[in-house]
């Protein structure tokens, strides 16, 4: 009871604390995350029995994060507001902010907490429900609120996709992979030449998006051959130079001359007089630092508002209404009847072509949008100023990620994985052939990234080579460590927490820091010098990789498993203390 | 059904293997003995492929395995119960005998296989859930020869079965190898412990320093006074 008592209040305190940065509507978003957080914490601690008495269980704890939350908030709307020199939200507003966020609390701990008490199986039906509520919300109450914390958070969406797909490599196979930004920057180049009117290439980003996954995986097994005979370190240590390599290839791609091999080389030494044929010469394939801008965006004749819809529309609609169908009832199929080995490729193949239906545009002879294929610049275009559709297509990704992730990982492929992670020796002695199950692991967990890729590429609408270097894969492999080696949830939660502290907190904080140094202490300082020192030191961004290894050393030595840890990986790290109090 | 011949086996430049021919006949149970560092565990990961001979040539069933892959080499029936058994720490006591069904073309019988494992070794069925890595050695052991069982190999190479158990386990192990045996599984069996080797087993081989010095039926290597000086422990 104190426990969770305690629970409650540092839940409140944390939330509290970043109504501060926020200010506004936060409050009301702040408090129903937290609510979720808090009775998803708290209904593990309970029996799984009566969901009523668990709810009256929680329900104190919530109340105290409820009430500590809004005291903190009404502190930082009458005071805080005032010292970092901005207008207070106004009453009424802040009134009714205050109560969201109140209610949000209590109710959504013991109702999360409530679900607890149900059998497992609705239990998770009901968590699910409720979290796509929650994520299919969440950009609508963002625009509503003006909070704008949408863009920042297909940033952090962005990583969850990396993380899932090295966490194929990593996690599931076992094999240590400290340069996978580079197949983030091969599926981000991919799309860049291949969709940007630099090279008066524009191919339309639904196809693009399959080629940047086909060209990573393919660049996937180029990593993964020479790495086949190494193990730990030196595996690091190779992957290592790939990612450092990529990103200075791309660099230094401006001038490409490709000649024909038969003809340049090979007919001259027979002595055969040919004219040699080039087939490019002196191109500049990647622009360098300059990097490749602008590139082409995602369609989706849908979005077209106001246009008056012909019957091609609803052709399309229709087509894309049934494969959407079918792709859910296959789903919904084999996962209540646990057959894995047909109907999951049966699954896969009808999931591929259906998304291939319902995002590469029919040409129909006659109708406007066959230009669509090839052009840029269609009405139903994503535009950065509507992050909601963005939002919405990187959820898709990520649901399609996860959904194939999960089936490679009960698949037979996935135990291979597994068993090659465990001892590769003893793999090989019960017929799993290491060398085809590494390449697919490198593969596979390469795909996810050239979707991240190319998806990054077409948000940004340009690409730099400095994004990719070796920061970037410390980052991803962090968002698996942190979240949870080997565990889908893990590395989802892990991307998102670790990704919104770097967009959106330190930003946050570093403005709420000069603007609250502005009023109070800066203007008590003589020495200009020093007045110049702290201000440009008081800003949280520059020590983002010194907050960054602080967290990881924190998090390895209290909890190395992670957030939300495989159950494995968990056994293993603390069979010793179980043994000790065994 | 496995015939070596003349197979040489380096470990770089050190000679481990120096012409071992071993012949198994299908059902039997044929028993290479023989004492610390002779190249016991070296012939069996030469069969499986772990290891490629330099010379010499490995057949099963008519089928050459000297330049397989190991895991063709699983696929084609070969089974090992390795030595330090080497079962996957991580996953559960189920997994890896799932996993040990891996190379199986046929998928129908793999229930049935299961229960004859559960029925050779029951202490596997009561720790089915349990982590591999927190079984005890005997139980490790059992696992170890449980997985191989399930790829339902036409041959079974144990190596070093009882290796660090009790007196009583390790007659219990050998009374399920006698058992498997019946059931129709042809057994290569590497061991230290001679005597209980010679006694479950219908042929034997001597090897000693990479050598086979003696072959004989098991209840004449039994009696023979060379074998039971060396490893027998009889004076």
């Amino acid at each position: 009871m104190i426990k969770n008592i305690r629970t409650g209040l540092s839940f409140g305190i944390v939330a509290g604390l970043m109504t501060f940065l926020f200010g506004g509507w936060s409050v009301a978003v702040l408090g129903t995350l937290m609510g979720v957080g808090l009775g998803l914490g708290l209904g593990g601690r309970f029996p799984r029995k009566d969901p009523l008495k668990i709810a009256a269980a929680a329900f104190p704890s919530g109340l105290v994060a409820a009430v500590v939350l809004i005291l903190l908030s009404l502190y930082q709307n009458s005071n805080v507001m005032d010292a970092i020199g901005k207008k207070p939200f106004a009453e009424d507003l802040a009134l009714k902010a205050n109560l969201l966020g109140f209610f949000g609390t209590v109710i959504f701990t013991s109702l999360l907490a409530a679900l607890h008490g149900l059998p497992e199986k609705q239990e998770r039906f009901y968590k699910m429900i409720l979290l796509a509520i929650l994520v299919v919300a969440f950009p609508f109450v963002d625009q509503a609120t003006s909070l704008r914390w949408t863009a920042q958070i297909i940033f952090a969406l962005i990583f969850v996709i990396l993380g899932l797909g090295l966490n194929i490599v990593v996690g599931y196979a076992g094999l240590l992979d400290l340069g996978y930004a580079a197949f983030f920057a091969i599926g981000a180049y991919t799309t860049g030449i291949l969709s940007s009117p630099v090279h008066s290439i524009e191919l339309n980003f639904w196809l693009v998006i399959w080629i940047a996954a086909a060209m990573a995986a393919i660049w996937g097994l180029f990593l993964g051959a020479p790495t086949l005979p190494l193990r730990g370190d030196y595996l690091a240590i190779v992957t290592l130079g790939f990612g450092e390599i990529v990103p200075v290839l791309f660099k230094n791609l401006i001038d490409v001359t490709i000649k024909e091999p038969l003809t340049c080389w090979i007919l001259p030494l027979f002595r055969i007089q040919t004219k040699c044929i080039i087939l490019v010469e002196h191109e500049d394939l990647t622009l360098g630092e300059k990097g490749i801008s602008p590139i082409g965006r995602p369609s989706l004749p849908l979005l077209e508002l106001g246009e008056p819809m012909g019957s091609a529309y609803l052709i399309k609609l229709a087509l894309m209404g049934l494969a959407l169908a079918l792709v859910v009832f296959l789903l919904v199929r084999s996962i209540r009847s646990g057959n894995k080995s047909i109907s999951s490729l049966i699954g896969y193949g009808v999931a591929l072509v259906g998304i291939l239906l319902v995002f590469i545009p029919i040409p129909l002879t006659g109708v406007k949008f066959i230009d669509s294929l090839l052009g840029v610049l269609q009405p139903g275009e994503f535009e950065s100023s509507r992050p909601v559709t963005w939002y919405f297509l990187i959820i898709g990704l990520i649901l399609l990620s996860i959904f194939i992730i999960s089936r490679l990982r009960d698949s037979r492929l996935g135990r291979a994985w597994m068993a090659i992670r465990e001892d590769e020796l003893a793999a090989a002695q019960m017929g799993i052939d290491p060398v085809k199950t590494k390449l697919a692991a490198f593969a596979m967990g390469a795909t996810f990234s050239g979707f991240a890729g190319a998806f990054y590429a077409a948000y940004i609408r340009g690409i730099f080579p400095s994004v990719f270097d070796f920061s970037a894969s410390i980052i991803i492999l962090c968002v698996v460590i942190l979240g949870g080696i080997g565990n889908i949830n893990g590395v989802i939660v892990g991307g998102l927490v670790l990704m919104m502290a770097d967009r959106l907190f330190l930003p946050a904080l570093k403005d709420f820091l000069s603007l609250l140094l502005t009023h109070t202490v800066l203007p008590s300082i003589n020495d200009p010098v020093v007045q110049m020192a702290v201000k440009d030191n008081a800003n949280p961004i520059l020590y983002r990789f010194l907050l960054f290894g602080l967290t990881l050393v924190i998090m390895m030595a209290v909890r190395p498993e992670g957030l939300i840890p495989n159950a494995q990986v968990r056994a293993e790290l603390h069979a010793a203390d179980e043994e000790k109090k065994g | 059904m496995l015939e070596l011949k003349d197979v040489h086996t380096y470990y770089g430049n050190i000679h481990a293997l120096k012409g071992i021919s071993i012949t198994v006949n299908d059902g039997e149970i044929v028993t290479l003995i023989g004492s610390n560092g002779a190249g016991k565990s070296t012939t069996l990961r030469t069969i499986q492929g772990l290891i490629r001979p330099r010379s010499g040539s490995i057949v099963l069933d008519g089928i050459a395995l000297d330049k397989v892959a190991p895991h063709k080499v699983a696929e084609l029936g070969v089974a090992q119960s390795p030595e330090g058994r080497m079962i996957f720490p991580r996953m559960t006591v189920l997994e890896n005998l799932e996993m040990g069904a891996y190379a199986r073309k046929e998928k129908s019988g793999f229930q049935q296989d299961l229960d004859r494992v559960f029925s050779l070794f029951p202490r596997l069925k009561e720790r089915i859930t349990q982590k591999g890595g927190t079984l005890s050695g005997g139980e490790q052991q059992m696992l170890a020869m449980g997985r191989a069982l399930m790829a339902h190999p036409k041959i079974l190479l144990l190596d070093e079965p009882s290796m660090g158990l009790a007196p009583i386990l390790v007659e219990l192990i050998f009374d399920t190898i006698v058992a498997i045996n019946k059931e129709g599984t042809t057994i290569l069996l590497v061991e230290q412990n001679a005597l209980m080797a010679l006694s479950i087993a219908n042929r034997g081989y001597v090897i000693q320093t990479g050598e086979i010095i003696m072959s004989d039926s098991a209840a004449s290597l039994k009696s023979n006074e060379m074998v039971q000086k060396a490893y027998l422990g009889i004076e």
